[in-house]
């Protein structure tokens, strides 16, 4: 039974990053249309950025605000100079942004180098309930990540940008008449969606070492995230790190092992196939115009 | 006027061309092919570090005397990109066109067999440092027709690493433990060399007496915790971590913080880089390098070689020391061609090589190819004490004699 709570405890704390980088993809991929493959070197660069300020003696979690608003200004550049160029071609933004991941590995890799980089647990404490080992730093990503998405969620259903937000998605040419600046809005959201991923590579190496190809692993999770839950739904990103986190948790703990990537991959499909706008249903994604 | 112009324009391209010519003589062109970007570029920048202080110790020292000429060794390095497509057009280009002698890599095992399909029957040398090439490297392949008559693995078979590894960890982790072990867990990748390799290590653990449980997570795995759990619900005596150090750096302090077992083995850690992250555990824990650690090696050959490889610039890793597998070879092949006297003569620089032994850096006891131009040399192992990131002993456990019951040895 330990083994067991102690599963669904690892799911919970693994499933929190992955929530993260989902939102990033969900909003820029659902709301603004536009398909970044390389969102998980933004959250790589997040991960490397801490490591430095930390390794330069910054406190982890003021390096963990100053990762965020670094990525956030690299979303501005990136939308800014390349982005903005595509939405009306998403195919050509999505070419692009592997084109740039690979870029950004290699930069990555030119200014530091190729091996791992990992930070001292910033917390260092293990909690034992009931048998259950809870690494406390865990818990606080745990946390952290909460109050992340209820930010974001009430923000986007809630909030008077929110509703511009959608209305954007819904119909973008009346929301320009309706005096709407769209590609701000555009802009904002990938400011934001690579703000969480610079969070979300903060909180990743304060768990896991990151090395500069940790980006392109994340990001087929994150993509995944964001279409079982729906896209553009910010719920639906929780709702799909939950399932993708316990999937992987518990199929790696009772299931064969090695096949654990597998699984929620196929719960990935499943989802998509049974209910293809996603469980908690969202936009169409990007439209060519 | 105009013809002076040109009868000194024509004289000096002639000059230009012979001085080329000269240059080129004693030139003896030598091909790195290694990953430079991809996902092995930790292993692959050890070739090319290992490669660049060779030829620089070599050339600094005189060059290589041949007959009655002396060889600067040029480098020729090719990034594969860890893409077999281009580890192939590079071997294509470095055979066909620029007419290199040797290659040295690459630092996989497909990879490997395929540039010795272009190596072969151009008879250009190749070394590379798989234990896994044990598996195409028979008496019909290494023939004097044989497609790898001109491969030599410049790294033990695996059943030959396996045994001395298993040895090495048992004999330094049963006196920290209250009992003596017997249950082993070895948690490996799940990608192909990690199959071939960990095949190996089970049996060598099965030989020492041990009941071996093999748990294999998907490559990339950065969040071992839900593995690790399950591992601990089992009860092991000993934690294998196999095969790939960066996993094993991610794994292994998510296993301390867990309290997944009671000891544990690391493979491919250098304490070097133990102690550099300052790990530290309440438990005792082994770990091994690819051949000897560049962290806490016994032997002062051993320092003095990495004292000058990282001299040159090579980043510390887990796998720095990887490139000894490559270091020893340029030695030894130059001391082939120097027997020989020719630079253009393969077949006899080959059988030079089977019949003449090297001591170098590597190991202590010489080198000597077998008839499967292989190596044999033992791996250390080294211990950390509890609570501490730099107090290491070490172990040196020569590989068994034969193969363990099981293992087909290939």
């Amino acid at each position: 039974m330990d083994i067991f709570v102690q599963q669904l405890v690892n799911s919970l704390s693994v499933a929190s990053v992955t929530i993260l980088i989902g939102i990033g993809i969900t909003l820029i991929f659902g709301l603004a249309g536009i398909v970044n493959f390389a969102h998980g070197e933004f959250l790589m660069i997040g991960g490397m950025a801490t490591w430095f300020m930390v390794g330069a003696g910054m406190n982890f979690f003021v390096a963990l605000v100053f990762a965020g608003l670094l990525v956030g200004a690299l979303g501005f550049a990136a939308e800014r100079c390349l982005f903005r160029f595509t939405l009306n071609r998403p195919m050509n933004g999505f070419i692009m942004s592997i084109g740039l991941s690979v870029i950004l590995q290699h930069a990555v890799i030119r200014v530091f180098n190729e091996f791992q980089k990992s930070i001292t647990d910033p917390v260092g404490l293990v909690w034992t309930i009931g048998g259950v080992d809870i690494i406390a730093m865990r818990a606080i990503v745990v946390a952290i990540t909460a109050v992340i998405v209820a930010i974001t969620y009430f923000g986007i259903s809630r909030s008077r940008y929110g509703m511009a937000l959608r209305a954007s998605v819904s119909d973008r040419d009346t929301a320009e008449l309706m005096g709407i600046p769209v590609r701000r809005y555009v802009t904002g959201v990938f400011i934001y969606g690579s703000l969480l991923a610079g969070i979300g590579g903060a909180l990743m190496i304060s768990l896991f070492p990151i090395t500069p190809f940790t980006g392109s692993v994340i990001i087929i999770r994150g993509f995944a995230v964001s279409l079982i839950g729906g896209l553009g739904n910010v719920g639906g990103a929780v709702v799909g790190g939950l399932v993708l986190g316990l999937v992987d948790g518990l199929s790696a703990g009772y299931g064969y092992p090695e096949w654990t990537d597998a699984y929620s991959l196929v719960v990935m499909i499943l989802i998509l196939v049974l209910r293809p706008q996603g469980l908690l249903g969202g936009t169409l994604g990007p439209k060519a115009s | 006027m105009r013809q002076l112009g040109l009868g000194l324009a024509m004289a000096a391209a002639g000059l230009a061309m012979a001085l080329q010519t000269a240059r080129a003589d004693d030139e003896l062109p030598i091909g790195v092919i290694a990953a430079q970007s991809g996902s092995f570029v930790s292993a692959g920048n050890t070739i090319v570090g290992a490669a660049n202080l060779a030829a620089q110790q070599i050339n600094d020292a005189g060059g290589i005397k041949v007959g009655d000429k002396t060889y600067k060794i040029k480098l020729y390095i090719r990034d594969n990109r860890t893409d077999v497509n281009v580890t192939i057009a590079a071997a294509r280009e470095l055979v066909n066109d620029i007419g290199v002698k040797a290659i040295w890599g690459t630092e996989t095992h497909d990879f490997s067999v395929s540039m010795a399909k272009i190596t072969g029957p151009a008879k250009v040398l190749q070394f590379s440092g798989n234990s896994s090439l044990g598996a195409v490297l028979d008496d019909k392949a290494v023939a004097d027709d044989g497609w790898l008559h001109y491969a030599f693995q410049s790294e033990p078979q695996e059943w030959q690493r396996s045994g001395s590894t298993a040895k090495g960890v048992l004999s330094l982790l049963t006196p920290q433990l209250k009992s003596p072990p017997k249950h082993s867990v070895v948690f490996v990748g799940n990608d192909a060399t990690g199959q071939y390799l960990s095949s190996h290590y089970v049996k060598a653990l099965e030989a020492e007496g041990q009941k071996v449980d093999l748990v294999q997570y998907p490559p990339d795995t950065t969040d071992f915790s839900p593995l690790l759990t399950r591992i601990k619900g089992m009860k092991p005596d000993i934690v294998h971590f196999w095969y790939n150090g960066d996993s094993t750096l991610t794994a292994f302090p998510q296993a301390l913080k867990l309290g997944v077992a009671p000891s544990y083995f690391l493979f491919g850690v250098d304490p070097g880089i133990y102690q550099e992250r300052s790990l530290k555990a309440d438990v005792p824990v082994t770990m091994s390098c690819v051949p000897v650690c560049w962290g806490s090696s016994p032997f002062p050959e051993v320092k003095q070689y990495f004292d000058k490889y990282f001299g040159l610039g090579a980043a510390k890793g887990p796998q720095s020391s990887v490139s000894l597998l490559y270091y020893d070879y340029f030695f030894w092949y130059a001391k082939a061609l120097e027997k020989v006297g020719k630079i253009d003569d393969p077949d006899a620089v080959v059988a030079e090589l089977l019949k003449s032994d090297y001591k170098g850096v590597v190991s202590p006891v010489p080198l000597v190819f077998n008839k499967h131009h292989q190596v044999t040399f033992a791996t250390e192992v080294c211990m950390v004490e509890p609570n501490t990131s730099d107090q290491f002993k070490c172990a040196v456990e020569q590989p068994p004699a034969a193969p363990p019951p099981g293992d087909n040895g290939g």
